[in-house]
């Protein structure tokens, strides 16, 4: 049985201007211990799942209309409010983007840190101190005996983002969802975050999922990637599959406009062209037919559901077409040198 | 921080300059002969007082010696004396200052008490019939002048129930005043309470803290009210500077004797010796109690205090 | 030669700006503060108006009924202690309210606006030390820098107008001055600027247009502001003088009959509040319609 399995969820936003259809009837699921990347644009929903999984999304506008969530055997959506409280930030953690706003900048780190270690596991103040330095510790923090008493903004980025993570794991959790946590570090720092949190995935035994807009980022992160385009998963697969072998005109696109190491000087940056559709106003069909050069007449009129690759069972796509991505990505190469 | 205040100092010291000068000119701003107008209301005024009076404000000297001369006065605590009666400004103004902070500070506080819950209420409920019913009161209360709104609760209190005084100085006199001054400004602040609370709930910070399984009254009372208030606390200052403009009138609605009721009998009579004066002490306390409730607000924010 | 750039950069924010017209007043329509505040204001201009025709009898006309009648079929608000009828004399006081709030706003409006364009544009000595003037009056509030002018020039309806517009000039520089600051980092500026417009033309044909939306909104608060604090100046009986039908000034007036006529000090207070509430909705209204983002 999955750590976390999530069917057919769907949430909309209902605004003054119209109805946002924000999460399309997503299904995925995370085993024990597994690190599953999220993959899209902004506005592509996948913030919005992992909200919508904690049942963070603010209530109004926004609303679950549909879908499970079961996690260790209960729906998360069928929860009262005290019961979800009692999983949120013990067995399921969630850090967030930006440390700077994300972290209250008028309390010590002392007192955010330790106000969910007293609410989860009852400890006292000196008890969930000591915890609270240990995990500074931990996560790499020098001194923290003394810092543990200093503001959010007393913190460099990289720092603050470590305080985050200490935060999210101050309870041991079983999942802990990253939600962009290095988006706004500099390169050095996000790739000092990402050991970090695979050093401590592997010591704490937890499922991570992690949530980015850059593929890249995930090589030597995930075991598994779903890619999401205007509120739906449209591609699936193990990260050596995806990478190798894509079948969604996205996943595609994404892979292309990453430059390559090896390729740097002459990578010919190509970003998928045009824009993500308008969620107030959802298009009929596939929601990528507007931007999609294998685009048919089919796409636009029926939407492709996730089916699996034929031959590959771990592998699953929402395109009519599912282009053969390994030839398409042999074929720029050659052209390329 | 220390860079802070001392900045926040040299600029109230600059304000007061300026209002040195301002005053000084003012006399001279007057269209036609100040000297005649000061005593254009009294019949027995010869042309030899009228030239007493001029060289005793030196009005026949040049402006820049004026100033000095003026300067010099008021830094012996000399602010001249009124124009009829030859009673010490310094003195009228310092006996009627108490009475004018008193009833600025009681009407900020009832501001504060009234307006700060009703504007967190309301932006908490957003969007909910009980913050457009709120917010419609508070439309409605900024629309109300102050003096008519006294003139109300006058009638109500004092004359149809008997329950206060209509006027007078003791403390029983003080409640109908303060209350005024307050409620006719509580409707302000609630809508800037309101304000800044929706920018607080809706930081990302709320969210993590939800996120950590806090109870929600423990996520409002820890980081959205916490942070709510640091805000309110930065717009004291402001508002006791309209507390202080508003004393000036509601003064005059209750008879309260304040430096606000000398200021337009001395406006009435022309008497500018006692107006400069009192520009200048309402200026200085203005500027001084900013400084303060400045500093307050640094002190408290964790923000600017170590930075 | 390169007209053709300024040309362009003129007709698409032209072009841009029709198109938010429309968004902008289809938002205005719809906001109930609108219609509100927009009724208010207009019932207000049709009473100043047609004050001759609306009011039954002269405003000045002393014994048009008995002394201290209460409110009835024929004197609607009663009259005063000169059996004066308070109705026709609060139509006519309308007339005053709309012109004190009008002068006084195109004083402040105007003075501001040149002080914050020219601060933010020429930038240097000029904007520091009119930006320090600023700051140095916005500390003093604007109640001290009426009275303080009122004190210069004397108790007189007039007077009060040019003291509450004097006392609110602060604003409105600092508003344009933060909004020149905006515009001036624009494209469009740093082209015109680029193919040699004049001064003139950058600060009124460009700056002064673009700026436009943020001025109307305060100057319509601005009204409500400047009514109030000039019926608070006669109310103190440094503004309009008796037989004056100003509101603040009857207001005043009848303090002396409060106990036996609450009628005389309770239809102008309304009719002040009334008035004030329906500039503020109006401003309320147009903030949100021209910035919907701001809105919550």
């Amino acid at each position: 049985m999955p750590l976390l399995d999530v069917k057919h969820l769907q949430t909309r936003f209902y605004t003054g201007e119209g109805v946002v259809h924000a999460v399309n009837d997503v299904s995925f699921h995370v085993n024990d211990q597994e690190t599953v990347g999220i993959v899209g644009e902004s506005g592509s929903g996948k913030s919005m799942t992992m909200l919508s999984v904690m049942r963070l999304i603010p209530q109004p506008p926004g609303k679950i209309t549909q879908g499970e969530v079961m996690f260790e055997g209960q729906d998360l959506l069928q929860l009262s409010l005290p019961a979800i409280r009692r999983l949120r930030g013990n067995r399921i953690s969630m850090i967030f983007q930006d440390p700077m706003t994300s972290l209250n900048p008028v309390l010590t780190v002392e007192k955010q840190l330790t106000e969910s270690i007293r609410v989860h596991m009852k400890l006292d103040k000196v008890a969930a101190r000591d915890r609270a330095i240990e995990l500074l510790e931990h996560v790499g923090i020098p001194a923290a005996r003394d810092r543990i008493r200093n503001y959010p903004h007393q913190f460099s980025g990289g720092m603050r983002q470590r305080v985050m993570i200490a935060m999210g794991l101050a309870c041991d959790p079983k999942l802990l969802i990253a939600d962009e946590p290095t988006t706004a570090l500099d390169v050095t720092i996000q790739a000092q975050i990402v050991e970090l949190v695979k050093r401590l995935k592997e010591e704490l035994n937890m499922a991570v999922i992690w949530i980015t807009h850059d593929l890249s980022l995930l090589a030597s992160l995930a075991d598994r990637i779903l890619v999401m385009y205007a509120g739906q998963i449209v591609e699936s697969a193990p990260l050596d599959q995806l990478y190798a072998n894509p079948r969604h005109p996205y996943t595609l696109g994404l892979l292309q406009s990453i430059p390559r190491l090896d390729e740097a000087q002459k990578a010919e940056l190509k970003p998928v062209d045009g824009m993500p559709p308008d969620l107030m106003d959802y298009p009929q069909g596939c929601p990528f037919a507007a931007r999609c050069p294998y685009v048919i007449d089919r796409c636009h009129t029926e939407d492709p559901t996730l089916e699996p690759v034929s031959d590959r069972p771990n592998h699953a796509v929402a395109c009519w077409v599912k282009p053969n991505g390994a030839a398409v990505l042999e074929t720029a190469r050659a052209i390329a040198h | 921080m220390t860079r802070y205040i001392l900045k926040r100092i040299l600029s109230g010291i600059f304000t007061i300059w300026v209002t040195t000068i301002a005053v000084t000119l003012l006399i001279h701003l007057v269209p036609g002969d100040p000297v005649q107008i000061m005593f254009a209301q009294s019949q027995s005024t010869t042309p030899e007082q009228i030239e007493q009076i001029r060289s005793q404000l030196g009005l026949d000297r040049p402006i820049y010696e004026q100033y000095f001369m003026y300067m010099g006065r008021i830094l012996q605590g000399d602010f001249g004396t009124t124009i009829r009666g030859n009673q010490p400004v310094l003195e009228l103004l310092l006996v009627r200052l108490p009475n004018t902070l008193a009833l600025a500070l009681s009407a900020l506080l009832i501001t504060m008490l009234v307006g700060v819950p009703i504007g967190f209420f309301a932006a908490y409920k957003r969007g909910t019939w009980l913050d457009t019913s709120l917010m419609t009161g508070a439309i409605i209360g900024i629309s109300i002048p102050s003096f008519w709104l006294g003139l109300m609760l006058m009638y109500v209190f004092s004359i149809r129930l008997g329950w206060l005084p209509v006027s007078g100085t003791d403390f029983k006199n003080l409640i109908l005043p303060a209350v005024t001054l307050g409620l006719a400004n509580a409707a302000a602040v609630s809508r800037l309470t309101r304000s800044s609370m929706l920018d607080v709930l809706s930081q990302d910070y709320m969210r993590t803290a939800r996120a950590k399984g806090l109870a929600e009254t423990l996520v409002l009372s820890r980081h959205a009210l916490r942070n709510g208030l640091i805000n309110v606390v930065n717009m004291l200052g402001l508002q006791f500077t309209y507390m202080m403009g508003g004393a000036i009138v509601v003064e005059n609605v209750f008879a309260w004797n304040g430096i606000g009721r000398l200021a337009i009998q001395s406006i009435f009579q022309r008497d500018y010796p006692t107006i400069q004066g009192f520009i200048l002490i309402f200026a200085t306390v203005v500027v001084v109690v900013s400084i303060v409730l400045d500093i307050l607000y640094v002190w408290i924010d964790p923000r600017i205090k170590y930075s | 030669m390169t007209q053709p750039v300024a040309t362009l950069s003129n007709t698409s924010i032209a072009a841009a700006k029709v198109k938010d017209f429309g968004q902008f007043l289809k938002r205005l329509l719809k906001s109930p503060s609108a219609k509100m505040g927009g009724s208010i204001c207009l019932v207000l201009v049709v009473t100043a108006i047609f004050a001759p025709v609306i009011a039954p009898h002269d405003p000045t006309e002393l014994g048009v009924g008995a002394a201290l009648t209460p409110p009835n079929s024929e004197f609607w608000f009663g009259t005063d202690e000169f059996g004066r009828d308070l109705f026709s004399r609060m139509v006519y006081g309308s007339r005053l309210t709309l012109y004190v709030g009008l002068i006084a706003v195109g004083i402040s409006m105007t003075v501001g606006v040149l002080t914050g364009l020219v601060a933010g544009y020429v930038g240097g000595w000029v904007e520091t030390a009119l930006m320090r003037a600023v700051d140095v009056l916005f500390s003093f509030t604007e109640t001290l820098i009426a009275l303080a002018a009122v004190a210069v020039l004397g108790p007189s309806l007039t007077n009060a107008m040019i003291a509450v517009g004097i006392s609110s000039i602060p604003f409105y520089a600092r508003i344009t001055y933060g909004a020149v600051l905006v515009e001036k980092n624009k494209e469009y500026f740093k082209a015109a600027q680029a193919v040699g417009a004049q001064h003139v033309r950058l600060l009124f044909r460009h700056i002064l247009p673009n700026i436009l939306s943020p001025i109307i909104v305060v100057a319509t608060v601005g009204v409500s502001v400047a009514v109030l604090s000039a019926s608070a100046l006669s109310f103190l009986g440094l503004g309009a003088q008796p037989p004056s039908p100003e509101w603040g000034a009857m207001l005043a007036a009848g303090r002396d009959y409060f106990k036996r006529a609450p009628w005389i000090t309770t239809f102008p207070g309304l009719a002040i509040a009334i008035t004030v509430l329906g500039f503020n909705l109006l401003g309320d209204a147009l903030r949100e319609a021209l910035d919907p983002q701001q809105r919550t």
